[in-house]
Formats: C-alpha cells, structure tokens, sequence
C-alpha cells in the first residue's frame, strides 16, 4: 500500500514526471491567463496567496507527519486530526475573544490546544503504538466532539484588532495572510528541507531500519512531527478565526484537500518523496484551479470533480511511466 | 498476539454493556437493542463489510461512502420519475458498480496505489453529486403518492444485512476466490507469481465492496425516503474505525467479517449508549472518540509487549 514508490530504481524517471507536473502547472496557468485577463495581475495572485494560506499551513503539517512517517498510509504516518484541530482552534480563538479576553491569551491558548492535539496524537502512535490512520481518526473524533461543546455546533462571530489586522491588507496591497504563508514557508521549509533535524526526519521516513541503526532516536523525531503537525493546525485556526470573523462549524471538509495537496506534492520533487517544497507547489496549484474556476465563471461544483481527475491523471502517469521504466 | 489483545473489543463491549445496563433502565430493552441493530448497525455494518473485503486485499476504499451516496441518488431520481421499483433498485445498485468499476479499472488497469485511487474516485463522485443536484439540494419523497418499496425495503433490511453477512462469512471462509482475495492481502507479490489472477480479483473486490455499500445506500434512503448529497461520507470513517478495530481480533492482525461487526457493534453501542446516559449530544462526539481510543490503546499496546 505504498502511496507513490520511493524505491530508488524509479529515480531515472523523476525528471520526466517533474517536467510533466511542471508542464500541467504552466499550461492551466496559460489557459486561465488567456481565458481571463485578471487571473495573472498582482492583485489576484496575492488573492490565491490568501486564500491558500489555511490550506497551506495544513498541508505543510501533513506533509512533515509523512516524511517522517514513510510512504505507506496504513503502517506510516498520517495525520488525519488536522482539520478538526483547525476546528477547535478556531473556534477556542472566536469562544475567547467573544469572552473579552485578550489576543495575546487567545493565541496562546489556541497555539496549547494545538500542541496538546499533537502530543495526543504523538502518545497514540509513538508509545501506545496505534497504527496512525487509526490514532488520528480516534484523536480527529475527539477533537471535533470538544469544538461541537465549545461552539454548540454554531457559528461564534468574534472581532478584535488582531484578527482585523490578519484578514486586512498589508504592505504593496498583498493580504497578510498571504504574508504569513510566505512567512511560514520560509521557516518550514529550510527547517525541512535542510537543517540536520529535518534531514534526520526524511531518513526516518525512508529507511527507518537504517536510521535506527545508525542511533537516530526513531519516536523522538516521530512524536516531534506530530507535534509540529498540532501547531500548524492551530496557527491554520487562527488565520480561519481571522478569513471566517470568528469560527463555523464544517471544519472537517477541508480534510480531503489537505491529503490531496500533501500527496499531490510528491510529483513537484526531485526523487519523488513529500517535501515542503513540493506541497506548496500542490497548494499553489489548488489554489489558482479554483481562483481560476471563479474567474471564467465556471461553477464550484465541477473543483472537486477536476481535483479528482488530475490526482488520478498525475499519479496513472507516475505508475504507467514507472512501469515502463521497470520494463 | 496475546489475549488481552485479542479480546480487547470483546472485553470493551462486555463492559460497555454492561455498564449501559446498569446506568440505563431502557438499554437492555428488547425495544431499544432493536433500535440499535435498526439505526446504527444495520447500514453501518453493510458498508463496513465491503471495507472489509477490500482492506483484506491490502487496499483501502475512501470512495465507499460515495457508492452509498450514487447508489441512493440513482434509486431515488428513478422512483422520482415515476420508474418501476424494480428498476429503481437495480439502478441504485448500477450506480454503486459504477463507482466501483472505476475503482477497479484504476487500481488494477491503472496500477494506481488504492488510497489515491478512491480518492480521487471521491472527490469526482462529489462533483457528480453537487452537479446533478444544484449544489446540493436533497430530493424529498416524503410527501407525494404512497411508494411500497419504501416499506418493502423496510421491512426487508435485516434480511438484507444477514444476507450480507452471510455472503461476506462464506465468501472468506468457503470459497476459492475468498482464499485468493486473503492470499493477495498477505502476500501480494507471492500471489502474483503463484499465478493467482491478482487484478481481476481486485477488480471484483472493489466491485463487490461498492455492491455491499450500495444495499446500504437503498436501505437508508427508503427509510429516510429522500436523497440527501455527499451523506454517504459519515460512513467512512466509521466503516474504516470498524474494520480496523476488528483486525485486532484476528490471530494475525488481518481484516475479518467476525472482527469487523464487533467493531460495527461496539461502534453502534456508544452511540446508543451515550444517549440513554444522558450525555449531551455535543459531549458524545467526545466520548465516542475516547472510547475508541482507549479500545484502540488497550489492542495495540498489549500487541506491543509481547
């Protein structure tokens, strides 16, 4: 049950598949560029920014969750707990402020449930040794009971400067939550991609025998993916708090989305394995189709059926091609 | 594995029952265990089986729930332009073979690892929903002329559920595709080259899991008499927490039909047993997620110390 083989005989073809995911990439960005001449001003790119940044956040989270877990969904890393932890935190965030309590003490709290969904999740898996799809899903169920007795399954409208200051528009008229994507980015990604740490976690994932052997503390990296996951998580709340003035329920639909754009990631890298660099790619590339969509007045309902399709046409392309590699 | 292990959903239901026993005088009613087995366990269980089978092959199915939901639309749009219930019932069975033939074609054409596959089958099976129903909009048969198979089919689903029971037992435990479809699950490279056809029975096990999911689509949009889009998906992570639950009452920690329904049960016990408790609506989310926790716990770290 392996999501997309990491096996090293399938190297050779990376470069034709990246160029392929590539090639897809410019091309729809060409098509709704010609189709609507709005799509490619600086204003709406900084739009897509924006609205990409909760999925982002989550994306990354997953993302970190399953290069330290290894490719396999069933005995690897998954965390299936984000999207009802950006329920909670959300609506902890709204619950506080609508309460007079301060932003700083609502970030606070919101950044605490967070870690403590993480540390649960890490427990769960790490020491309990519940597979994580499993873990997870108990943990999400949880989680999304205690948002339902927060917010009595309603709408909680909360305002305060923060929050304004969050949805308002920053500097060179980009959102800031645009910003805080690029800045999260920018702090996830080199912490990933190249501190020793985040080295060590890809080592983990891929060959945790080898890494065991080698002395690398195997639950500690893994508890700590888990817990990076529940923070981002709750940072993704806390920008929902700020797009959605408050919290709402129904949280839970962006679960799939967040799976696909940490799975869809894959084909952006260079040796066919998640990376935060890769998830973006897929996020970005989520975000304008449906930008996209809206701009040449194509209906909502068709987003999902054309993320359906293109999941399946880049991963078909990915298996037939290695196919043929192997052939 | 040893026995604490083993037994731990058995030893969670035993306790569970009876503590709701005890903390409930209407729990251990005839009427109320009815009203379990009817509401919780009866769709849960079907849609749980086909998950079942396909995690036996070493698959997951995320599309399970959109076979419930195409099976239920295309039963209910026939009934609504006034076609026979025989075809209406055939339809909703076509259009959950549908979901899974695609599946099948993806997975076993296409090569495409089953996780990505369903998904994306899921994400399209929304669309089509959110389509051909202006977003979303359900379609009512409450009202209007009296529609027999409603009741028919009424009356008919606990036959249905054993029925499905039945087929799913035998299918595992008597018979030479069943043998195959756990040989796939063990040892997929072995089957292959033992030359067991391993993708036409994937294939045929996708199917059958979307047929199963189908049944439950029928039963639950007669008893509910309408189509509501993208329901189905409550099942799924519930069907997906059963079959795995249940793999822990396998010697080897594999999918199987007895596991899985104790895990249909336990599932649908909480349920039920909350709400006679007294527990609020919004705190049984709560509990329900801790329940299945501490069972998952109580599996998985006793597998671990031996």
């Amino acid at each position: 049950m392996r999501l997309v083989s990491l096996r090293l005989e399938t190297h050779s073809l990376a470069p034709v598949l990246r160029v392929g995911a590539y090639g897809a990439f410019g091309l729809i960005i060409l098509v709704f560029a010609v189709a609507a001449p709005t799509f490619l001003s600086f204003g709406n790119l900084a739009n897509v920014l924006q609205q990409s940044a909760i999925l982002g956040l989550l994306a990354f989270g997953l993302t970190i969750v399953v290069i330290g877990g290894g490719g396999n969904v069933v005995q690897g890393g998954i965390d299936l707990s984000l999207a009802a932890n950006l329920g909670l935190s959300a609506a902890i965030y709204a619950t506080l402020i609508k309460n007079g309590q301060s932003d700083l003490l609502a970030v606070a709290a919101t950044l605490a449930a967070g870690l403590a969904v993480g540390a649960l999740n890490a427990v769960a898996v790490v020491w309990l040794r519940i597979l994580p799809l499993l873990a997870t899903l108990a943990v999400s169920k949880i989680v999304n009971g205690l948002e339902f007795v927060l917010t009595q399954n309603s709408v909680v409208t909360a305002s305060s400067p923060f929050l304004t200051w969050l949805s308002d528009v920053g500097p060179f008229g980009v959102p800031i939550m645009a910003y805080a994507l690029v800045l999260v980015t920018l702090v996830v990604l080199p912490a990933v991609q190249s501190t020793p740490g985040g080295l060590r976690l890809h080592a983990i994932g891929a060959h945790p025998e080898a890494a065991r052997a080698a002395g690398l503390p195997l639950s500690l990296y893994i508890a700590g993916s888990y817990l990076v996951s529940g923070i981002l998580g709750a940072l993704a709340g806390v920008l929902s708090a700020a797009y959605l003035t408050g919290s709402s329920p129904g949280s839970a639909d962006i679960l799939l989305s967040v799976v696909v754009a940490a799975l869809l990631g894959v084909v952006f890298s260079r040796r066919l394995v998640p990376t935060i660099g890769g998830t973006l790619l897929s996020v970005l590339f989520i975000g304008l189709l449906a930008n996209g969509f809206q701009l040449v007045n194509i209906s909502s309902y068709w987003i999902n059926g054309v993320q359906g399709v293109l999941i399946l046409f880049v991963v078909a392309c990915t298996t037939l091609g290695r196919r043929e590699a192997a052939a | 594995m040893n026995r604490l292990s083993r037994y731990g959903v058995v030893a969670a239901l035993v306790v569970l029952f009876v503590a709701f026993s005890l903390a409930s005088p209407t729990f251990l009613t005839f009427a109320n265990l009815k009203s379990v087995v009817v509401n919780h366990f009866a769709i849960l269980s079907l849609v749980s089986l086909g998950m079942t089978l396909v995690v036996a092959t070493g698959g997951i199915d995320l599309s399970i729930g959109a076979s419930v939901d195409m099976a239920s639309l295309a039963y209910i749009e026939v009934l609504t332009q006034n076609g026979s219930p025989a075809l209406a019932v055939a339809a909703g069975l076509v259009g959950a073979a549908v979901v899974g033939a695609f599946n099948g074609v993806l997975i076993a054409g296409l090569r495409v690892p089953p996780f990505l596959a369903t998904l994306g089958t899921l994400f399209i099976a929304q669309s089509v929903q959110q389509l051909f129903t202006d977003g979303g909009t359900p379609i009512y048969l409450i009202a209007g002329p009296p529609r027999p198979i409603f009741s028919l089919v009424e009356m008919a689903r606990l036959w249905l559920v054993g029925g499905g029971i039945l087929a799913t037992f035998l299918l595992f435990g008597a018979s030479v595709f069943g043998r195959r479809v756990l040989a796939l699950g063990v040892g997929p490279a072995v089957a292959r080259y033992s030359g067991l056809p391993a993708r036409r029975d994937v294939a045929a096990v996708m199917v059958n899991a979307a047929l199963l999911a189908g049944v439950a689509g029928i039963i639950l949009s007669s008893s509910v008499r309408s189509y509501a889009p993208l329901s189905g998906n409550a099942y799924l992570l519930d069907a997906i927490g059963a079959t795995f639950l249940g793999t822990t009452f396998s010697a080897h920690g594999r999918a199987n039909v007895a596991g899985t329904l104790l895990g249909v049960l336990l599932l649908s016990i909480v349920k039920n047993g909350l709400l006679l408790v007294g527990v609020s609506f919004y705190w049984q989310q709560v509990g329900d997620g801790a329940l299945i926790f501490l069972v998952l716990a109580l599996s998985f770290s006793s597998r671990r110390s031996q």
